[in-house]
């Protein structure tokens, strides 16, 4: 009972929301397409067809764009965040993360098969600075005054923090390995332990390690509810999705979601829907019973877009 | 009805299952993106190789070219067969493929442009995955064309290529036995046309194993000719039979094409006698045609540097 009490305030932070979403939008990165999702039904209502091999999404600071990454393809496609029409293309080499600082003035890019972290004006979307970065730059996040972005080096077992006033590297720190999902949390970096089973604890300012949180094998992704209560963490080896106390990463509960579930998106009606890359649906759990409903959709699903779900956690932080 | 739904499915549950507990077990985590396409690579392996042998098995055996008492120098063709399809290679092709692709297009998006792809040549592809497929397959089977018919006129390429025509009891196993040297000239080949033409990494496999899966069928022990019409549309049995027969052997042959016959009809190399040849290379060692793996690949060395140092 406590356990769905410390949940019940994610019900409550929908209030911001104007409206119920009308539909949810999937990546399905293995066969470079859009799934459609109508919200209230469950159905997949049309597909929109990408170049190559989309993963991720971003919303531009004013709302106006949902950006969509088609890393092989090496270009953003830039949709109507209401009706998905695609408005225009933009060459970026290999959009694997991006994000836009907190500010609105920078869109940041990591390359995870470049070895690069390119930094763009946003809006214009020219290129301001490229880091060389060695291996496999994979998640992305800041620091609330967007001085700093932190990424996670997936083939190095590193973390690096990069300055975007000076555009230098201002430390490069060792982490567990296969490091994935990185989230800036109260001055900490939480970085999640893909070749392991928890998710390491950084000083932000430093990058020296200061703590462990515990998780099951394969920690590969980090979310934040939209209260900001709850921590998230998902695993690749174990099919779960964890919940621990943001504050104090008392560990809540943990979920079994087969299929391996990645980038999440919380829903007004409490619950969570997760890509599952390896069955090639979408998991709709309830956080109260467990329970875990699924819609086909395409080959390996990574992002997912609900209207309105900005600042709610994960690539769409 | 997507056809590659349970591929898709069975790609996903070995992944799940059994490529990511290895990459974790192993320390290799860092490659996860990647995983799902190497499944996908090996599920489409395997499904070849039993789609070959449900289909081209019984063909062998209810209308045979030639009855065998002995299938021992068959085995050796199998083993190509599981190598070459199912095992390293083709993880190792994909891997390559990936990795090439993404570095050649990125460099070409840092300097402002875009890699050509079907799609991006004319909108009106992109959505059409499955047209955008066949007319890759075929633009591919061109470039196979030639690559085949140079092995021919390159003394030291025969030398290698050798090692496929030496075999006097072809199957459709067959179609592996290929010298490692001369599998990598292949890859190498097949890559830049692919990556030329912008073919999307996950159609890669798939495009390899469809068109490997027709060549297979092509060298079949089987009396089957697919009459005037059919023999002019894809590589028939007999057809490809021609090419493999022993006065066809080396540097002057005939029927180069794997899947399609039309580029030997433009090109002059068709030979449609409906008659079905012994096959085998009269110049070739004979441990080229009998021997194991390791011997043959070694053979198949000493004939290339033989023809190399030739005067």
């Amino acid at each position: 009972m406590r356990r769905v009490m410390m949940l019940l305030p994610l019900l409550w932070s929908f209030a911001a929301l104007a409206e119920t979403p009308k539909t949810v939008l999937v990546v399905n990165s293995g066969e470079a397409s859009l799934s459609v999702i109508d919200y209230a039904t469950h159905s997949v209502l049309r597909k929109i067809p990408m170049l190559r091999e989309p993963h991720h999404w971003v919303m531009t600071p004013d709302g106006r764009d949902l950006i969509i990454g088609d890393t092989v393809a090496n270009e953003l496609v830039v949709l109507d965040p209401d009706t998905y029409d695609i408005r225009r293309h933009i060459t970026v080499p290999d959009p694997y993360q991006m994000l836009f600082t907190p500010d609105g003035t920078k869109f940041v890019v990591a390359g995870l098969a470049r070895k690069q972290v390119d930094v763009y004006e946003a809006g214009t979307y020219k290129l301001l600075h490229r880091f060389h970065l060695v291996s496999m730059p994979s998640h992305l996040d800041f620091t609330p005054d967007s001085s700093t972005a932190f990424v996670s080096l997936q083939g190095t077992n590193k973390a690096a923090a990069l300055d975007l006033r000076t555009m230098t590297v201002k430390w490069i720190a060792p982490t567990g390995p296969a490091p994935a999902g990185i989230m800036y949390h109260n001055g900490h970096l939480l970085v999640a332990i893909m070749g392991s089973d928890h998710v390491d604890v950084l000083d932000a300012k430093t990058g020296e390690t200061v703590g462990h949180i515990p998780a099951t094998n394969g920690a590969h992704q980090l979310f934040i509810s939209p209260d900001h209560k709850t921590l998230f963490v998902n695993s690749r080896i174990d099919s779960t999705i964890s919940t621990y106390d943001a504050n104090t990463f008392k560990p809540i509960r943990t979920y079994r979601v087969p299929g391996g579930p990645d980038d999440l998106i919380f829903t007004p009606d409490g619950k969570v829907w997760a890509t599952l890359r390896f069955v090639q649906k979408v998991g709709i759990l309830d956080l109260q019973t467990g329970a875990l409903e699924t819609i086909p959709v395409g080959r390996s699903p990574h992002g997912i877009y609900i209207k309105g779900a900005v600042n709610m956690g994960g690539d769409n932080k | 009805m997507n056809i590659g739904a349970p591929f898709d499915l069975v790609a996903g549950w070995l992944q799940e299952h059994a490529v990511l507990p290895l990459l974790y077990y192993f320390g290799f985590m860092q490659w996860e993106e990647w995983s799902f396409g190497w499944s996908l690579f090996a599920v489409y392996g395997v499904a070849q190789v039993i789609a070959a042998l449900l289909i081209c098995w019984p063909l062998e055996h209810f209308w045979p070219v030639e009855r065998w008492k002995d299938h021992k120098a068959e085995w050796v063709d199998v083993l190509y067969t599981l190598i070459n399809r199912v095992g390293f290679l083709p993880l190792i092709t994909f891997v390559l493929f990936t990795q090439i692709q993404m570095s050649i297009n990125g460099w070409l998006a840092d300097q402002g442009l875009l890699a050509p792809t079907l799609e991006r040549l004319a909108p009106w592809f992109e959505g059409r995955p499955v047209i955008t497929f066949f007319l890759y397959a075929i633009v591919l089977d061109l470039g196979e064309y030639w690559r085949h018919r140079l092995s021919h006129v390159f003394n030291w390429w025969y030398g290698l290529h050798s090692l496929h025509h030496a075999q006097r009891q072809m199957t459709f196993w067959s179609d592996d036995r290929n010298h490692v040297l001369d599998e990598v000239i292949g890859f190498l080949w097949f890559t830049v046309l692919a990556l030329i033409m912008g073919v999307p990494p996950l159609q890669f496999p798939m495009l390899v194993l469809l068109l490997r899966l027709l060549e297979s069928m092509s060298h079949a022990n089987a009396r089957i000719s697919f009459g005037w019409l059919g023999e002019r549309l894809l590589v028939s049995p007999r057809f490809h039979r021609a090419h493999h027969g022993t006065t066809a052997a080396g540097r002057v042959s005939v029927n180069y094409g794997g899947v399609f016959p039309w580029w030997d009809m433009i090109f002059g190399t068709a030979d449609f006698s409906p008659t079905f040849a012994a096959t085998g290379d009269p110049s070739a060692e004979e441990v080229l045609a009998t021997g194991g793996y390791w011997a043959q690949q070694a053979a198949g060395l000493r004939r290339m540097w033989r023809e190399l140092v030739a005067p």
